[in-house]
């Protein structure tokens, strides 16, 4: 199994007046190569599940085995550096960085891991060329169409080729025309051997025929229909 | 290039580019900045030449000065005193000189008169003068001026003047020659004269003088020499040429540093701006750090780039400070403060300075202007560098 | 004498210092008392992002401390302007019985702040954090130190009374000018100089013997043997090397080197001799962590690392200091 969440639980400002249980004792197999929605409203604990998948920050109790990694107490520094390797990821508005280029946007995960500028340069072309926007490389984003946006957000989550991808919330702001290409774009990965984990309550994604699981999650916890 | 030194360079492009992109914020502080460090440089640069100046030109004067003092405060010294100085072992000449403050009310300045005995000082003892015969054959009734007595005066026009004698008489005087613009900061109030001629100007007896010059052979000797003479002489002030120096030098280092204290009350209003530019968070540098935590940048890898940003903007805005105060006082002849560090002559020099900072001046300039913006700006660093990765996820 | 650039320049670095100190001990305090890593509450998170300050406030210090170090010397050197009888920073700093024994203070803490970036690079390299309880007592040992540096700095800096000619000032004194303090002067120079090169041939194949084949040992030995080099380093260089650069026999100070008018030969030969010194030094101190769990790896790369950059640094360093007796032996010097 590639991703393993045993009896996971986490709690925000522990201890405290604000104390949020955001997951209560969620576990959770996902296989390498599957593709996954986790499906629930807002608040639902979606983001925060993403997050502990996405080795953001370790859960406040329980099993936690990404890519082979344990991950409860595991400090910040090797969080990220299991999370540069390992995951690749999308966010609910892209978060692109308006005034750098496309390219550059693409590259950036490549910088702290001290990427030569040419190597960064063909890693960023290829993706370009994959994803058909090569002709927007040096374009600043903030120029660029919200279809073509969100490729460069697609293209920026593989440039470190990760075995993981996740979404969250990726269709929120796209049209029809887009989330059904953003799900083709997903479906493509599955097939080149990623494993796609997309966290949405939007039906066309999680009704796309790619998709092999839904996980529906409610209060912070998984609820087995 | 190994990864961890490519990372530098990687992380330093993004800083620049992340600085273009906030390029109002940067350069207001940069230019702020070297504003604040153009004053502390200049202020630094201004008195370093000048004691460089004054340390050239106190060469010419003799190795030891010998004065008679009464109750504390000097008088003229018997001629007969020489006798005692030629028997000291080192001693190459004695030169007396009959000296003193000619207050021209007419055109509201103070001259220095030097009458000097020039068959007894040696040659080169006075810069020579641009114009005209050598001070040494100026002769009676002749005069070697400084450049703002001849303005002062009107004297490139006419060549003879007078001054009056304490019985309101007048002495005519002729300029021969004038003393080069490179000596003015010693000579521009300067008349130099046969000492005979100064003698008759201010009344001073033929068997005084106002006092001794004492040139050595051996410069090593100066203490020494300087030792034996007081010995002989009790009841007499010797000063040495090294003493000299040093005095000038403690002035101008006390002035410098007073001056330094002002401008430190610059430094403290331009820290607080730093330290609030730098703490100011947008929420697009807020989502920005987020993200690039969530793509894979530690918490190092941001502290790495604040730190080159603040770098750049206090490393450019050094050069920019440090190359303006060079030009400030090496074209400008520092008159921003030249107040402070010279005195209340009213006959002010032109002075012709070069500053010549060596690197310890750089690094004091650096000390006390971009140390302090970087420990001002190291918390807010933190603090942006530890916004924490997963507010990037979510709306 | 604090009406002067220099002495502010220094003060205000002191201050500067010690406000990032203050700062840094009150991190040092807290997770003394809470370090919890088993905990996911706010406080531990709160801890763990106080560390990164902590530590980047460290490298400043030492950063500071470098540039304090440097700048002390020069301060002395521009105080000797205005001190009777001194001719240059070693006049300076023995005007009174506090120059010297700051300036020692300031070289120790340059070693003692890297010793704490140290700890926490070896800490950070493990995912347990076994060092942290070790560092911050560590970190607040440290503020004695710094606070013994500012008090021997100030004492030292008010009590230089610079000689000013004013209307009273009475007769000349002024000791005979001109010479410079001869330190050491009872070191024989050749003994001394065959003493340092067989010490560094001894340092050069330890380290080569160490690469080959690591003994826990060997590494304690090279240690003391760089710590006990440092001291005889300074000793060549002030009674040997010095006179060489100067090329007056009698002119024997280790601070002019640092001058323009030497090229600042001075800061290419502590800026190799400082941190071979100290990358030597700590190899046997990294060793004493290795027992901590999950330091045992990255304890031995330290060590392999630390050796071998001494080893390079002290070649460059018996370079540069042999190179000016050798330049005037060619250019038809005589022997010793």
């Amino acid at each position: 199994m590639l991703i393993e969440l045993g009896e996971v639980s986490k709690i925000y400002n522990q201890g405290q007046a604000n104390e949020v249980r955001a997951l209560r004792g969620v576990s959770l197999e996902i296989a390498a190569g599957a593709m996954v929605c986790l499906k629930g409203p807002s608040g639902s604990g979606k983001s925060t599940l993403l997050a502990i998948i996405g080795c953001i920050f370790p859960p406040t109790s329980g099993r936690a085995a990404i890519a082979g990694r344990q991950l409860a107490r595991l400090p910040d520094r090797f969080l990220t550096l299991h999370r540069r390797e390992s995951i690749g990821f999308i966010f609910q508005r892209f978060n692109v960085l308006p005034e750098l280029t496309v390219r550059d946007n693409i590259a950036l995960p490549l910088l702290p891991l001290g990427v030569s500028p040419k190597e960064r340069r063909r890693r960023a072309e290829e993706l370009m060329a994959r994803l058909a926007i090569s002709h927007r490389a040096s374009f600043p984003a903030r120029q660029i169409s919200g279809g073509e946006l969100q490729r460069v957000a697609i293209a920026r989550a593989l440039v470190n080729d990760p075995p993981i991808i996740l979404a969250d919330e990726p269709t929120a702001h796209l049209d029809t025309g887009l989330s059904r290409e953003f799900m083709e774009i997903m479906a493509g990965l599955r097939r080149a051997g990623k494993t796609v984990v997309i966290a949405s309550h939007d039906p066309l994604v999680f009704e796309h025929p790619a998709v092999e699981r839904i996980i529906p999650i409610k209060d912070g916890t998984i609820h087995v229909s | 290039m190994t990864p961890s030194l490519e990372k530098q360079f990687n992380i330093l492009d993004y800083a620049l580019s992340s600085l273009w992109r906030r390029k109002l914020k940067a350069l207001t502080v940069l230019l702020v900045f070297a504003a604040v460090i153009f004053l502390i440089a200049s202020f630094h640069l201004l008195s370093q030449a000048l004691s460089e100046k004054s340390r050239l030109l106190l060469a010419r004067t003799p190795e030891i000065t010998v004065q008679q003092m009464s109750a504390g405060r000097q008088e003229a010294i018997n001629l007969a005193s020489m006798e005692k100085l030629k028997g000291i072992f080192g001693v190459r000449r004695v030169a007396p000189r009959v000296w003193g403050y000619y207050f021209d009310e007419v055109h509201l300045a103070n001259y220095t008169v030097m009458g000097l005995d020039f068959a007894r000082m040696p040659e080169g003892s006075l810069p020579a003068p641009v114009k005209g015969e050598i001070a040494e054959a100026v002769g009676q009734g002749g005069v070697v001026a400084g450049a703002s007595v001849v303005k002062s005066l009107g004297l490139a026009e006419r060549g003879i003047f007078s001054l009056f004698r304490p019985d309101l008489t007048l002495k005519a005087f002729t300029v021969k020659g004038e003393f080069p613009p490179e000596s003015e900061i010693i000579t521009h109030d300067l008349l130099v004269m046969d000492i005979e001629d100064a003698r008759d100007l201010f009344f001073i007896p033929a068997d005084k003088a106002s006092d001794l010059c004492v040139f050595v052979a051996n410069q090593g000797e100066i203490g020494t020499i300087a030792r034996k003479i007081a010995d002989a002489l009790p009841g007499t002030r010797v000063l040495t040429r090294p003493q000299i120096q040093k005095t000038y030098q403690v002035v101008f280092g006390w002035r410098s540093g007073f001056g330094s204290i002002c401008l430190l009350t610059a430094l403290a209003a331009f820290t607080i701006l730093a330290w609030d530019k730098a703490s100011g968070l947008s929420p697009e540098e807020r989502r920005e750090t987020a993200i690039l935590k969530v793509l894979g940048w530690q918490t190092a890898d941001i502290l790495t780039l604040r730190f080159w940003e603040s770098l750049i903007v206090s490393g450019l805005a050094f050069l920019l400070g440090i190359t303006g105060a060079w030009l400030h006082v090496a074209y400008g002849d520092g008159f921003l403060f030249r107040p402070v560090l010279l005195g209340w002559s009213v006959l002010k020099p032109g002075l012709g300075l070069v500053p010549d900072p060596k690197l310890a001046d750089l690094l004091l300039i650096f000390s006390f202007s971009v140390l302090p913006y970087l420990a001002a700006t190291v918390i807010p660093a933190w603090r942006s560098a530890t916004v924490p990765a997963d507010s990037a996820l979510g709306g | 004498m604090f009406l002067s650039p220099w002495s502010l320049a220094l003060c205000l670095g002191s201050l500067v210092v010690l406000v990032l100190a203050v700062i840094a001990a009150r991190t040092a305090v807290r997770v003394l008392r809470f370090w919890n890593p088993a905990s996911d509450d706010s406080r531990q998170i709160g801890l763990e992002s106080e560390i990164w300050l902590s530590s980047t406030l460290m490298a400043y210090g030492l950063g500071f401390q470098l540039l304090s170090l440097i700048l002390f010397i020069q301060a002395a050197d521009s105080f000797c302007e205005v001190i009777a009888g001194a001719m240059c920073a070693t006049g300076s700093l023995l005007v009174n019985p506090y120059g010297m024994p700051a300036l020692l203070v300031k070289l120790a803490g340059v070693f003692f702040y890297g010793f704490w970036i140290l700890l926490h690079q070896l800490d950070i390299r493990s995912e347990d954090y076994p060092l942290v309880r070790i560092k911050y007592l560590y970190l607040l040992f440290l503020l004695p130190m710094l606070g013994l540096d500012i008090a021997l700095q100030t004492l030292y800096i008010a009590g230089i009374k610079p000689d000013i000619i004013t209307s009273c000032c009475a007769v000349v004194f002024a000791a005979a000018g001109g010479n410079e303090t001869n330190l050491l002067s009872g070191w024989s120079q050749p003994v001394t100089l065959a003493v340092f090169l067989t010490a560094a041939f001894l340092l050069s194949g330890l380290a080569w013997v160490q690469l080959r084949r690591w003994r826990g040992w060997l590494g304690w030995l090279y240690s003391i043997g760089w710590l006990l080099f440092f001291v005889l380093s300074l000793v060549v260089i002030t009674t040997a090397v010095s006179s060489y650069v100067y090329a007056m026999p009698y002119h024997k100070c280790p601070f002019c080197l640092l001058k323009p008018e030497y090229n600042y030969y001075g800061f290419a030969l502590y800026g190799v001799l400082l941190p071979a010194a100290f990358f030597g030094g700590s190899v046997a101190l990294a060793g004493l962590l290795a027992s901590r769990p999950g330091m045992a790896g990255v304890v031995g790369a330290y060590q392999r690392m630390a050796v071998k950059i001494s080893f390079v640094l002290l070649l460059f360093f018996i370079a540069l200091s042999l190179f000016p007796y050798l330049r005037y032996l060619l250019s038809g010097g005589e022997g010793w």
